[in-house]
């Protein structure tokens, strides 16, 4: 497009021309008299943004802060059930929430789960990535897609899949070590819970890892690895010495994301809880939660407890993302 | 401020306007016509309804499938604290307490009083509180025992009808199959545990002057659970989980011979193993004293009319119909497959055909109206949610490490009056 092509529109005048934007202004430079105008586009810009995150973030955050400090409480009157009022108890329920052995060892159990989980499916991510990066590796497009299909399969059904491959009668496993005469495998008994529902987790979790630590590896430029190799350094030694190195950052970006996924278990536990006795329901702290917030109806409870958990999970995302900023500054001064 | 800044603001009025009415849908009359919200669950009610409105012109009933069980009792509990629950409802009787508490259900005395008559006083009496009336009974599930006949006579047994035979039915079923039990006593199934502690004599929850006796504890419910803990120690009773897909498939193959629960424990398994119709009985639940008649309700639902609702009396005309009425009850029975509450209904259903389960068991009906007559009387309280929790998870764990089951009890009955103390109930527990 030209402008002798449209006239009309370059007759129209300013609308299309960009104004001229002083590059730096500096705080005591007056402003050119006769442009007083408020800039108000970015404002307009920034306005369905602002108004999202207000109504959608801002305001439940602030209801559940102030429904975290308040309680329902029985006040007989007439009936003899008593009529439920609502009314505030300062942080009783966080005082709850702290002394409450159980939640503890919820937390307990998620650690055991992480431990196994997020170490093995960023591992296997980055095995799988860096397999796939080397030049001389067939079918990778094929194999890229075969690995991240289980991401594509929703929590829920994965957990339902995974929960008939684990009950004795329509296990698979269990069948062949039946015949074999050694029983069926626990699957879903105690610590056997652990390794089962982090499987679940690596399964679905490994493809988008990879493709993201794939992804950061594609955009290292490849003139590094030229002058690797003309310095005589083998495929594996390229892998371990200048790939990792260089993806680190998405290697800590997959691991904040494993450990936030870690912190909010709920999908798993919850959709094997019908198969077996040993998931209680409150197995994981968003388990707790659901409990005291939809079956006990004990709103300001589950209140307190989220409170909590967003805030523990802030808290843990700093301190690892800080670990992780100042390790680099470290190696790179 | 300039035009552009007002329109910022204009699209912000928007979107929150727009945000704020989606949540709000109409109710309310057109014309003469009053349209009724109901939320219920199950199968069957279409039917209902269509046969409702069929005789009502000028009441219409917009139903929804709120899911059933716990679940629809804490989503009546957030809407009517929303201020937008449905006219009318469908509710388990362990959960009406707690919504009574929370004022969901209105008073209904005055416009069911006419009603109560249709009604056995036993029946009547769950869904009342203190002379107050929150709701009318829709089915009633005495618990009865379902069972393989073609397993028990492999076996060598009689139907049992006290507890001592049945721990030996179960013994020999065991012994004949290894692999096969004659029931389950599952950790998750809080509701037999009272019912059966109720046969003993046993009160879980029970209030006179506004005192509460919590009676979880309470000697005879610990010899129920020593009872249960004996069979299952010996392998003759299952403990794993109800319906999930591995009892399903050992119902199928018959090595779970048998179920303690409701009267509508027949439908389910029915949905559960088509294929075993006509090797199932049903026959009524042991009991503790030879001789004795006393059975406990297991389930059962009564609908509610809310304090939200605006029509009342047009709700409580579809609350009458639906279950005191005669056409409401055969409606009862033949589209939702259940055992009315009303006694008009537990006359139909007399005449009705048996359960596909047990096609040729002719008398199925007569038993159940036989055991009706004699009904153990069970109060809920006002947190049986929060003690179906406890006490799923306290038994399976004592389940899982080998501890007396007991013990799970006793913890239910710990959390239980601490949460009844600290809401601000006056609580006692029960001394025998």
């Amino acid at each position: 497009m030209t402008s002798t092509s449209t006239p009309s529109r370059a007759a129209d005048g300013g609308a299309l021309r960009p104004e001229v934007v002083h590059p730096v202004r500096t705080g005591r430079a007056p402003r050119p008299a006769g442009r007083r105008r408020v800039p108000v586009a970015p404002y307009l810009f920034v306005a369905p943004a602002v108004v999202l995150f207000v109504v959608f973030m801002l305001v439940p955050l602030l209801y559940t802060i102030w429904s975290s400090l308040r309680a329902y409480r029985i006040e007989l009157g007439t009936s003899v059930l008593g009529v439920r009022v609502d009314r505030f108890v300062g942080f009783e329920n966080y005082a709850a929430v702290f002394q409450d052995a159980e939640l503890l060892a919820s937390f307990g159990r998620l650690a055991v789960y992480g431990l196994i989980a997020v170490p093995l499916t960023l591992g296997l991510a980055l095995l799988f990535a860096l397999l796939l990066d080397v030049p001389a590796v067939r079918a990778k497009r094929f194999s890229r897609t075969a690995i991240f299909i289980p991401y594509a399969v929703p929590g829920v059904t994965a957990a339902l899949l995974w929960g008939f491959m684990y009950l004795p009668l329509t296990s698979p496993f269990s069948y062949v070590t039946e015949a074999l005469g050694w029983g069926p495998v626990p699957f879903l008994e105690g610590n056997g819970l652990f390794g089962s529902l982090a499987n679940i987790a690596i399964w679905g979790g490994v493809g988008f890892n990879m493709i993201i630590i794939y992804t950061s590896l594609r955009g290292i430029p490849t003139d590094i690895y030229e002058s690797a190799r003309l310095d005589g350094a083998s495929e594996l030694q390229i892998a371990l010495r200048i790939k990792v190195p260089l993806v680190v950052p998405a290697l800590v970006l997959t691991g904040v994301f494993a450990l936030i996924g870690t912190l909010q278990l709920y999908g798993e536990p919850n959709t094997l809880r019908p198969l077996t006795t040993d998931i209680t329901q409150s197995w994981a702290p968003l388990m707790t939660i659901y409990r005291d917030a939809f079956l006990t109806d004990d709103l300001p409870s589950a209140a307190a407890s989220s409170t909590v958990l967003a805030l523990g999970t802030v808290l843990l995302s700093a301190l690892v993302l800080g670990i992780a900023n100042r390790k680099r500054s470290e190696a790179a001064s | 401020m300039d035009r552009t800044a007002k329109r910022a603001v204009a699209l912000a009025t928007v979107l929150i306007g727009g945000a704020a009415l989606t949540g709000c849908a109409p109710t309310g009359s057109d014309g003469d016509v009053v349209t009724l919200d109901f939320w219920g669950w199950g199968t069957g009610q279409k039917e209902q309804v269509a046969a409702f409105e069929a005789e009502h012109p000028d009441i219409r009933v917009r139903h929804t499938d709120a899911g059933g069980g716990d679940d629809s009792a804490a989503k009546l509990l957030t809407s009517s604290r929303a201020g937008n629950a449905p006219d009318v409802a469908l509710v388990e009787y362990t959960t009406l307490p707690a919504l009574v508490v929370a004022q969901v259900p209105r008073d209904v005395t005055e416009l069911v009083t006419d009603i109560d008559d249709d009604f056995t006083e036993g029946t009547w009496a769950q869904t009342t509180f203190g002379g107050v009336v929150y709701g009318v009974p829709q089915d009633a599930a005495p618990m009865v025992m379902t069972y393989r006949t073609d397993v028990l006579a492999a076996a060598g047994q009689e139907v049992p009808t006290t507890w001592e035979e049945f721990a030996d039915a179960a013994r020999a079923v065991h012994e004949q199959d290894p692999d096969a039990v004659l029931a389950s006593a599952p950790g998750g199934e809080l509701a037999l545990y009272a019912g059966v502690s109720a046969q003993a004599g046993a009160e879980w929850w029970s209030v006179e002057d506004g005192v509460w006796t919590i009676g979880i504890a309470d000697e005879r419910s610990l010899e129920v659970a020593d009872f249960f803990e004996q069979l299952a120690d010996e392998g003759v009773v299952d403990t794993g989980p109800l319906l999930s897909p591995e009892y399903n498939a050992r119902v199928n193959d018959g090595s779970i011979a048998g179920w303690i629960a409701g009267i509508w424990a027949p439908s389910v398994l029915a949905g559960v193993a088509p294929d075993t119709s006509g090797n199932w009985a049903m026959a009524p639940v042991p009991q503790w004293t030879p001789g004795d008649t006393g059975v406990p309700f297991q389930g059962g639902s009564a609908m509610i009319v809310t304090e939200n609702s605006d029509h009342p009396e047009e709700a409580a005309e579809f609350v009458r119909w639906m279950n005191a009425s005669e056409g409401g009850s055969q409606s009862l029975i033949d589209d939702r497959l259940t055992y009315p509450a009303s006694i008009v209904g537990q006359e139909l259903a007399e005449t009705g055909a048996p359960p596909s389960l047990m096609p040729d068991q002719a008398d199925f009906w007569q038993v159940a109206a036989d055991v009706s007559t004699d009904v153990v009387p069970v109060t809920w309280g006002p947190n049986v949610s929060l003690a179906k929790t406890v006490f799923t998870d306290e038994l399976n764990a004592a389940i899982s490490r080998g501890t007396p089951w007991r013990d799970a009890f006793v913890a239910t009955q710990e959390a239980v009056v601490a949460d009844m103390e600290k809401v601000g109930y006056q609580v006692r527990t029960s001394d025998r």
